[in-house]
């Protein structure tokens, strides 16, 4: 082999490793999506902390590489970087790492104030049940169903945790379809509210909350753990995270600790897990018919569930007395996407009256959102694993 | 009160010490065989009869420096070697012992054999040689070949099984091959819509929910009663109406946010200014990751 012929072969060795020879339209396509995800956090504000890691992260995992030559670079492939920074995800401990953040960083105080709003974030969770009948009805076995439906709590970490346990290979599908509806509650949630709520409903003025002592909020941890956990152990690894994660910050001698986990450990691990599950759309093991299923079973989800809650309010209204009514538009935010659905009730709210703050009794549902998903996850888990 | 305190913390630990402890109280015979002609063999080529044990938890359990015994005289007849990595039993995994009196062939040989002419009771007990975690009394006359198992996997009725048609024996091995997921197969037949599902969930998360409601509301009006027990005392009022009326106990967290911030502006604003006046040494660590120098422009920040 003479010296030219050498340079030649390690040339069209070199061409075959890299991406553009490897490249082909289901790569592409999942490019444009991750670079659509870019454009909707840049320039469209849609949910940036989430969308941001989790576009770039399409692209990370949808570089195309020559599969079969070993590198260790892909997300699937053992050994690799991105295979050890995933398991998080596949081994689903990222999750309850994000709810003790949630939990550091949330104010239960409105909840506390009017417990009956656990009522609203109970309802919602029927988007999830709504969504497995329909799964079932299409064909998927009861486990993926049941990992499908979650989407309907709208809580990323949660369909996470889930499909990790139920439906490990529709886990990336699942993730990305729920952390998009997050992102997307701007645009799904306010016509549903405007189709179930007439104009009267929309300009309920809520009594404002009472103050709340120190001591109900350090109560409220250790008691909603002990109750839930007891009714539904399966969820312990989320709720106990995320009721640890509230009293750290309400005990008052944790305030180091706190904002830790509610500040530097939460955004890494949002970093790490938005990434690697943008990564793990891997078009090989992304783009199948199950994954458009899953997205149209997720957005169905998503709607029943915020349906749900506007019209769990419109009926519980029917037995309160009248200076006790609750404003359906707070309805929405029993889905648990914290605290984009309360700032949706709020926004929609002033729309009709500008003096009309809901934000602060919508953060009620929205909290109880993530209690009840939590425990709906507890559930599935429970029935299905 | 400390008495009272310290009484239930007392009364905590001994409940605590009541509990099933996790890990080698897990463990179970979970199979026997006596007379060994064709079924399994050993790394020596032997046949010998065999004890199988099975951890029945979702953690890994070391059995070493428990104790296998024939003899119920005779607790640590057969102590389970250290230093063998082999004595880890991962989840929901068996273990062999062949009882062949042979223990220099190994760690898994134990230093007694069984009589097949009688009753031949096995216990295992914890390291302390005391506590018993489990025995099982392998009945005389079982057939050649035959194993005295378990129905399932450490729990359920001892039942004899041969490859005559009475189950198989399943040395080291599940003694009920699972080939489908029970629970899935379950609701896949029983609830093929999943209405059955819906309605069990749901019951079960508003349940949770409204448990929290109620035990929130109690706690609520208890918290509101004893504000208002305060404040009556502050204003030296004594009458529960007036104050009912002035709505004691009730106040909403705007009045107080209201108060706090009008404290603030009156007690802790401030210009523009962005130094401090001190005497303590103030101390700038320096790194080249910090300056200014080393940094083309600052973060974008999109406002």
């Amino acid at each position: 082999m003479g010296f030219v012929d050498f340079l030649g072969d390690n040339l069209v060795q070199f061409w075959e490793y890299t991406g553009f020879a490897n490249c082909t339209i289901p790569h592409l396509a999942m490019i444009l999506v991750g670079l659509f995800f870019i454009y909707l956090a840049i320039k469209k504000n849609f949910e940036p902390m989430l969308l941001v890691p989790i576009g770039f992260g399409i692209l990370i995992g949808n570089i195309p590489f020559k599969i079969d030559a070993g590198l260790e670079v892909g997300i699937y492939e053992e050994g690799s970087v991105l295979n050890i920074l995933y398991q998080g995800v596949s081994a689903g401990w990222y999750p309850p790492l994000v709810f003790l953040g949630i939990g550091a960083m949330t104010d239960f105080s409105s909840l506390i104030a009017n417990p009956k709003l656990m009522l609203v974030g109970a309802a919602a969770q029927f988007g999830i049940f709504g969504a497995y009948m329909v799964a079932l009805a299409l064909g998927f076995t009861p486990d993926q169903a049941g990992a499908i439906a979650i989407i309907g709590g709208a809580d990323g970490p949660t369909a996470i945790f889930l499909s990790s346990k139920l439906a490990p290979n529709l886990m990336g599908a699942i993730a990305v379809s729920a952390y998009s509806y997050m992102a997307l509650v701007p645009v799904i949630q306010p016509p549903i509210m405007r189709l179930l709520t007439t104009k009267k409903e929309r300009v309920i003025r809520m009594k404002p909350a009472r103050a709340v002592s120190q001591n109900e909020k350090i109560m409220f941890p250790i008691i909603g753990l002990l109750l839930t956990c007891f009714l539904v152990p399966s969820g312990l690894p989320l709720l106990g995270m995320l009721f640890f994660g509230n009293l750290l910050r309400e005990s008052g001698v944790t305030s180091r600790l706190a904002k830790t986990a509610s500040g530097p450990l939460c955004d890494i691990v949002t970093i790490l897990l938005g990434m690697t599950v943008g990564a793990s759309t891997q078009a090989s093991e992304f783009l199948t018919p199950s994954t458009l299923g899953i997205f149209a079973l997720g957005f169905m989800a998503f709607i029943i569930a915020s349906a749900s809650g506007v019209l769990f309010v419109k009926v519980f209204n029917l037995v309160l007395p009248k200076s006790k009514k609750i404003n359906p538009l707070i309805g929405n935010a029993g889905v648990s996407a914290v605290p984009m659905s309360a700032r949706i009730s709020n926004n929609i709210g002033l729309e009709y009256d500008s003096t009309n703050y809901l934000l602060m009794h919508a953060m009620g549902p929205n909290v109880a959102g993530v209690i009840g998903s939590a425990v709906a996850a507890g559930v599935l888990l429970g029935f299905l694993s | 009160m400390n008495k009272k305190i310290l009484g239930i913390f007392l009364l905590a630990l001994c409940m605590v010490s009541l509990a099933e402890a996790q890990g080698r109280k897990g463990l179970r015979i979970n199979e026997v065989l006596i007379v060994n002609e064709t079924n399994y063999q050993d790394d020596y080529g032997c046949q010998s009869a065999w004890i199988e044990l099975f951890n029945t938890t979702f953690g890994t359990v070391d059995v070493r420096s428990c104790y296998l015994t024939n003899d119920k005289n005779n607790p640590k007849k057969y102590p389970i070697p250290k230093g063998d990595v082999l004595t880890e039993m991962p989840p929901r995994q068996h273990l062999l012992f062949w009882a062949d009196g042979m223990p220099s062939r190994g760690t898994f040989h134990v230093n007694f054999t069984l009589d097949p002419t009688k009753d031949n009771w096995i216990g295992l007990y914890d390291a302390n040689g005391r506590d018993l975690i489990d025995s099982v009394t392998v009945p005389a006359g079982i057939p050649a070949d035959h194993s005295y198992a378990r129905a399932e996997d450490g729990v359920g009725h001892w039942v004899i099984k041969g490859d005559d048609g009475s189950g198989y024996v399943t040395p080291s091995t599940n003694n009920i091959t699972l080939d489908k997921n029970v629970k899935i197969e379950m609701f896949s037949e029983h609830d093929p819509f999943g209405v059955g599902m819906a309605i069990m969930a749901m019951a079960i998360v508003f349940s949770g929910l409204l448990l929290l409601y109620l035990l929130f509301r109690l706690i609520g009006q208890i918290s509101v009663l004893i504000k208002k027990r305060n404040a009556m005392r502050v204003h030296g009022i004594s009458d529960k109406e007036e104050a009912k009326e002035k709505g004691f106990g009730q106040e909403s967290g705007e009045i107080y946010a209201a108060i706090s911030m009008a404290l603030y502006q009156h007690l802790e604003v401030h210009d523009v200014e962005d130094t401090i006046l001190t005497i303590n040494k103030v101390k700038r660590a320096y790194s080249p990751w910090n300056s200014k120098i080393y940094s083309l422009r600052e973060i974008p920040h999109k406002k």
